[in-house]
């Protein structure tokens, strides 16, 4: 993986920093293009009632269309849900488990200690971070925090689809098939899971549209379109600016101590 | 220099930013607290309009007749419906209780000072011919049966107006169609006027009639009730006592509409003027309401005499 | 119109007197034809001539009860429904004379002069009424005895409008419509007046809803949609409920192939009059029926018994009717505003931090790159 995509790159005299490989921003690309497509086909069904509902829905191919377009994106990204699950058993298995096989260290504890270590997992320095982070943002601190490879609201980026799709997918399956679903459970459960896919959705949809999107688009200096996503390197300035001890790091194992840049803004 | 309006810039969007986040704030509540329908908070209008509703509606449910009445009438609202028969669509005006298909949805006379007061459908007192008269109201103005020229001689130019813009316009096209659905409906209405002696044609109810009107209707809540009364006789000033008959136009001799002029075919004049229309008319005169020609008088001893009562004269 | 366009009747590339005695010949044919098919209908229907006034849009008043009554008759309109070959005296049968004085209510139970082909009788609704007056909907309850509120109980006009087609057209694919294509295998035979035209759209009108589902769901919602009715009946506001389903979802968006009212409140198969109280055993919506009304053989026949326990009418406010629902939404709300609330309050903190990005009330030294690495690798321990 080092070699496929070097950790610092030079593009016309500038560097940029690894984060995505290119088959996590394709796994990104199906995941936004089938939430999208969600989206545009199940909010109207959600806000019937307004104005701009029906010709949303009627663009999006009407009653007769529209449905089936939603089922088989949120088939996609079921099974992208399912691919992405196995895809990180296997790098989990191969960064981690794999050298503590040969190494001969391998037992519940160091298997559970490894398990944490992944870098999507939240840990104590997030906890700082936030702490850091309230302390910078309320004229308290005049240092911001010094976010490492993944930051606290990357994580949470992370793990709202990873727990919306577990919830929308099969509330979204069960009323689907919801005739061969009430031949082993209740109907009363597709209330239940009508709530779960409704609401959940919402949330997820608020949530893109502003957080994310201004995490990665509106925020001053990505905007019109933070690109990272893809070409999965990010620029020097917004790495210091929204990952600096991964910069840090990066630039030391570099031999490259002596050009790292201070964190100030401009 | 750069530097400063970059700063500038980046500032600005900033603030920006920082207002669309409030906005989001306020937005999300009640995207949040409804859950979806029209009328759980994401609209407020329609909620509030349900409130009222709800409000009316309860009045009905104490109310004696009367009240009923009043407050059912309140409720109502100009609404249309909808029937879709997969080949065609029929968008109509929906009329409480009605059983036949309208078929259409009718333009508003925005123009006419009259139906300001008196309604689009104003004619109540001849018992016996008031639906026919409101007929007539739907495509001939108030003032052109209402106010006949005073002095000997004098005659009256007509036009059409449009009931939307209430600009003249000519012959409408419902006027010389053959669809009979598009009988009497032209969105058009004739309308009584002078020529000016530049050659310049005026409708009598012209900007200076219609300032009257709107300024009374501004005023009114400040006048006295006797001053009122005098307003309204100003108003009405040029009203005739007795208004237009039947017979002035519906009869072979002479027609007071000039029927030719205003773009009528011939064969629709015929109708008008001929056995069928003005025969019937002398018909009913006859065997049925001896007094028809006098509105009020005629048919219904209960109703009073118009020139006692009527709020025109 | 929906109407499949006229078929080319001749090339243009024909020589031009054959193409002329064809035309001619086509002519003289339609004309005869036209001549069998149209008569003239509605001088036949309208022998009187009801139309010289009631053509008229603004014949209208407002009666003694402030009601506004129109006269008016749409009579394209009034073609289009099988009520066509009945004369205006047929059903307002007090007029006798024209001019005529104001009529009395129409009566939709009296034998018209049709007589019905099936049992040569002469035509009537009154088997409806009969329907109506057992189903929920009648005046009077069991015993015969007047219930609260009889004002509130629709007669015909209620939900009726007069009625019009709306055939369909098979004969290459579906389509809404008349196919003259279709027609013309019918006039092959029967040329005689409109017979066969009325014959085609009545038969095909009743091999689909005679309304749009949406239509439907207007018409019930005229009574059940009003909140001071549901008050005097005690009644939930089942419409609202309904328009929350993917039923009522899939009706408003046109569906017309999901289920509407009446597909769930009357026993598969029988008259659409004949709605019954849930409370009643032999009703669709009682309890013990409720699956066999969603597993009918047009709608979820592959469903078990147990997606009747499903609640289509829920109210989302009712806590005590509807705790799971009531419950979980609390939850989500709660979840919902919870997490945007936070992060709003964050990214406007953020921006606003952005605005003066050097200023801070506490001073502190800025970090080394050591110390930053070093603070880093205590997580990185494995």
């Amino acid at each position: 993986m080092q070699n496929k995509y070097p950790r610092i790159n030079y593009r016309n005299g500038k560097r940029f920093f690894f984060r995505f490989s290119l088959l996590q921003r394709i796994q990104h690309v199906i995941l936004f293009s089938c939430v999208i497509t969600l989206g545009l086909t199940g909010f109207p069904q959600r806000y019937y009632n307004e104005e701009w509902a029906k010709p949303l829905f009627t663009f999006m191919g009407g009653i007769d269309v529209a449905p089936w377009i939603h089922r088989g994106a949120g088939s996609v990204l079921l099974a992208l849900f399912f691919f992405h699950t196995g895809y990180w058993m296997f790098l989990f298995f191969r960064n981690r488990i794999k050298p503590l096989i040969e190494q001969r260290t391998l037992s519940p504890v160091t298997f559970f200690k490894a398990f944490l270590a992944m870098e999507m997992m939240p840990n104590g320095k997030d906890g700082r971070d936030i702490i850091q982070m309230f302390k910078w943002l309320l004229y308290l601190s005049p240092k911001p925090p010094q976010y490492d490879r993944i930051s606290w609201k990357e994580k949470f980026d992370y793990f709202a689809p990873y727990w919306g799709i577990p919830i929308l997918g099969p509330a979204g399956m069960a009323l689907w098939f919801r005739d061969e679903f009430s031949q082993v459970l209740p109907g009363w459960l597709l209330n239940a899971f009508y709530i779960m896919h409704t609401d959940e959705a919402l949330l997820a949809g608020l949530f893109l549209f502003f957080v994310h999107w201004y995490n990665v688009h509106y925020a001053p200096e990505k905007f019109p379109l933070g690109t990272v996503f893809l070409t999965g390197y990010l620029s020097e300035a917004d790495m210091i600016h929204e990952h600096y001890a991964e910069y840090i790091e990066a630039m030391t194992e570099s031999g490259l101590e002596h050009e790292i840049k201070p964190q100030g803004h401009h | 220099m750069l530097h400063l309006i970059k700063t500038i810039i980046n500032k600005v969007y900033i603030i920006f930013l920082m207002c669309f986040t409030v906005w989001y704030g306020f937005f999300l509540y009640p995207v949040i607290y409804g859950h979806g329908g029209a009328d759980h908070g994401v609209d407020m209008v329609a909620s509030a309009d349900a409130e009222a509703d709800a409000e009316i509606s309860a009045l009905l449910n104490e109310a004696d007749m009367q009240e009923k009445q009043f407050a059912s009438a309140l409720k109502e609202r100009a609404s249309t419906a909808t029937t879709n028969l997969g080949y065609m669509v029929v968008e109509e005006e929906y009329v409480q209780g009605h059983f036949h298909h309208v078929g259409m949805t009718v333009e508003p006379d925005d123009t006419s000072l009259c139906i300001r007061c008196h309604g689009a459908i104003p004619h109540d007192k001849a018992k016996a011919i008031r639906a026919f008269l409101n007929m007539h109201a739907f495509y001939i103005a108030c003032e052109t049966c209402h106010i006949q020229p005073k002095d000997e001689g004098q005659i009256w130019a007509f036009r059409w107006y449009d009931k939307e813009s209430g600009s003249p316009i000519s012959t409408p096209p419902g006027l010389t169609s053959k669809d009979k659905s598009m009988y009497g409906n032209y969105g058009a209405k004739i309308a009584p006027g002078r020529i000016s002696s530049s050659g310049q044609f005026m409708f009598l109810n012209d900007e200076r009639e219609r300032a009257f009107v709107e300024k009374y209707l501004k005023e009114k809540d400040r006048l006295g009730s006797t001053q009122q009364s005098k307003m309204k006789k100003v108003i009405h000033r040029r009203i005739d006592e007795k208004p237009l008959m039947c017979d002035g136009c519906h009869n072979e001799k002479k027609s007071y509409l000039p029927f030719d002029d205003l773009g009528y075919p011939h064969r629709r004049k015929q109708d008008l003027v001929g056995t069928e229309v003005a025969g019937m008319v002398a018909k009913y005169q006859e065997f049925y309401m001896p007094k028809f020609l006098l509105p009020g008088k005629g048919w219904d001893a209960d109703t009073p005499n118009p020139t006692e009562e009527h709020d025109t004269h | 119109m929906g109407v499949l366009p006229n078929k080319r009747l001749h090339h243009a590339t024909q020589r031009q007197a054959e193409a002329f005695t064809a035309a001619l010949a086509i002519f003289l044919v339609i004309f005869m034809l036209g001549g069998l098919i149209w008569t003239p209908s509605v001088q036949a229907e309208d022998e009187l001539n009801c139309v010289l006034c009631h053509k008229f849009r603004g014949l209208s008043r407002i009666d003694e009860n402030g009601r506004f009554r129109l006269f008016y008759i749409n009579e394209n309109l009034f073609m289009k429904g099988p009520h066509k070959r009945i004369m205006c005296m047929d059903c307002h049968r007090d007029i006798k004379k024209i001019p005529h004085d104001p009529a009395e209510k129409v009566s939709c139970t009296v034998e018209c002069h049709l007589t019905e082909p099936s049992g040569k009788q002469k035509f009537s609704h009154a088997p409806v009424k009969k329907v109506l007056e057992a189903s929920v909907h009648s005046k009077y309850d069991k015993e015969g005895n007047l219930k609260d509120y009889p004002e509130d109980y629709p007669s015909c006009k209620n939900c009726h409008e007069q009625p019009l087609y709306r055939p369909l057209s098979f004969f290459k694919g579906e389509s809404a419509g008349i196919s003259r294509r279709g027609l013309s295998r019918c006039k092959t035979c029967h040329q005689t007046g409109d017979f066969a035209e009325d014959f085609y759209s009545h038969v095909t009108s009743r091999l689909q809803k005679t309304r749009e589902s949406k239509e439907i769901v207007e018409v019930c919602a005229k009574c059940h949609g009003d909140p001071a009715f549901q008050k005097r009946h005690n009644l939930d506001n089942v419409i609202e409920s309904y328009k929350e389903t993917f039923h009522g979802k899939a009706v408003s968006f046109g569906s017309n192939e999901t289920a509407d009212c009446l597909d769930c409140h009357v026993v598969y198969g029988e008259s659409v009059h004949s709605v019954e109280s849930h409370k009643e055993p032999t009703a669709s919506t009682h309890k013990n029926n409720i699956a066999a009304t969603c597993r009918n053989e047009e709608c979820h026949f592959k469903a078990g018994e147990a997606l009747a326990s499903y609640q289509v009418h829920t109210d989302y406010d009712n806590a005590e009717k509807y705790p799971m629902q009531y419950y979980m939404l609390k939850f989500f709300k709660g979840l919902m505003a919870a997490v945007l609330y936070f992060f709003v309050v964050v990214i406007f903190l953020e921006l606003l931090r952005r605005l003066f990005p050097n200023f801070s009330f506490i001073k502190e030294k800025p970090a080394d790159a050591e110390s930053v690495l070093r603070n880093n690798s205590t997580e990185k321990g494995a």
